[in-house]
């Protein structure tokens, strides 16, 4: 499954992002979409089996689903 | 919702703006600086008289920017109270940009409207701008941090708007107490209503369309997107055509319009306004939106851009069309370093893999 996380800081998508690429896991950083937030900030876009959740990872704020269309629908946390 | 819907709104964004500006150049304001946030803000600190050796005038540009941005981010329920991600911190970088542009003579968009004059100093300064936000990125890369924002209290983000709101009644009712230029710069002004008019319209285009000098150019260069620097290239054409039909553009270094002609001192300046503003996450433009927007982290930026503005004119720190002074000179050195130290004291040791490409 597709995700997309956005967070609170540049530091923690950063991080994020960086922790996936180690881990071998496809994911990449890039500009948070207009309609996710009227923020300028960064966001992960990555493959993971099942949803993050957000409060446990540093400074991470929403996680998204990412469907076939790329729309985004928010993930329970 | 396809994200190449935003392809064509930030292209009808800078559209916009640089009609926005060529109507300001119309009406009266300065000559290539029809539209700048670094220069309006020293006007209007001159215009409250906290500096009384630039020029003096409270933009309503400004306040129209600051009030488009908080009425359209209401209606779009995208309005969020937040703050407490190093305020001090901010409010010191904000010092520090506005000393390098008052070294350069304009922010980012300046920069963009001066190129469209054939200003060729300000395409000289752009290499500086670019430069410091590379080294600002840099330092994002590896782990750079100003912490995390919270939510605040509903006043916390209205309080910006309602001190702009006083600074419009404060201007049409212009008591003794407030400062207004005779000659020079500060004299040069579109009417009351088309400034105001037109800065409620960049407001609300630059909420929309998260226009920024900075974010822009650092999601060009770290992501290869060039989304927004579309943008700026129809603020620049629009601005360009709209010069040479009214006999206004006029290519060269010399005799531009409030502008000196001190190449290394414009790169200079620029760097220290790129740098800072991506250590601050966006430029100043992009600081008054979301200071209108109920950040209060960017109101008290702007706050720090006021006290840069002030300092750099009661200490004789800014540029004039003379030059540079040897003030700013030694203004910049500090302003560089103290910029370079808060970049590596919060830059804390990256915990995991690989950097991503700068």
């Amino acid at each position: 499954m597709e995700y997309l996380a956005t967070f609170h800081t540049h530091y923690g998508a950063v991080q994020f992002n960086k922790r996936r690429n180690a881990e071998g896991v496809q994911s990449k950083l890039m500009p948070v979409p207009r309609e996710l937030s009227a923020n300028c900030g960064l966001c992960v876009r990555f493959i993971a089996p099942a949803a993050p959740n957000p409060s446990e990872h540093e400074d991470m704020d929403k996680c998204y689903a990412v469907n076939e269309y790329g729309e985004y629908t928010i993930t329970e946390d | 919702m396809k994200i190449t819907r935003g392809k064509w709104s930030v292209v009808i964004a800078g559209v916009i703006i640089g009609l926005v500006a060529a109507v300001l150049g119309h009406f009266g304001n300065p000559g290539n600086m029809q539209l700048c946030i670094a220069c309006f803000i020293r006007d209007t600190t001159g215009g409250l008289g906290l500096q009384t050796a630039g020029p003096q005038y409270i933009r309503p540009e400004l306040i129209g920017i600051v009030l488009g941005a908080f009425i359209i981010s209401f209606i779009k329920r995208e309005h969020a109270p937040k703050g407490g991600s190093s305020p001090f911190t901010r409010f010191i970088l904000g010092m520090c940009v506005m000393v390098g542009a008052l070294i350069f003579l304009g922010c980012p968009i300046r920069m963009i409207l001066r190129i469209a004059g054939g200003d060729l100093n300000a395409v000289i300064g752009l290499i500086g701008f670019v430069g410091g936000i590379l080294t600002g990125v840099l330092f994002l890369n590896k782990g750079f941090s100003l912490k995390r924002n919270y939510d605040q209290p509903k006043l916390e983000g209205v309080a910006f708007p309602v001190v702009n709101v006083l600074l419009l009644v404060l201007l049409i009712a212009a008591p003794a107490l407030i400062f207004f230029s005779e000659k020079g710069p500060g004299s040069m002004k579109a009417p009351i209503l088309i400034s105001l008019a037109a800065g409620l319209i960049v407001g609300i285009v630059a909420q929309r369309s998260r226009l920024c000098f900075v974010s822009g150019t650092r999601d060009a260069v770290m992501f290869r997107n060039y989304f927004m620097l579309l943008c700026y290239a129809a603020i620049l054409v629009v601005v360009l055509i709209a010069n040479v039909i009214s006999g206004t553009f006029k290519l060269g270094f010399a005799d531009q319009p409030i502008a000196h002609t001190e190449w290394l001192w414009n790169i200079l300046g620029l760097y220290l306004v790129g740098f800072g503003s991506t250590l601050l996450g966006g430029c100043p433009m992009r600081q008054m939106i979301l200071a209108g927007s109920g950040n209060s982290d960017s109101a008290v930026t702007v706050l720090g851009f006021v006290a840069g503005a002030a300092v750099s004119h009661n200490f004789g720190l800014a540029s004039s069309a003379a030059g540079t002074t040897p003030n700013g000179r030694i203004a910049f050195v500090i302003c560089v370093a103290v910029v370079f130290a808060i970049a590596i004291f919060n830059t804390k040791k990256s915990t995991a893999g690989q950097g991503v490409r700068a």
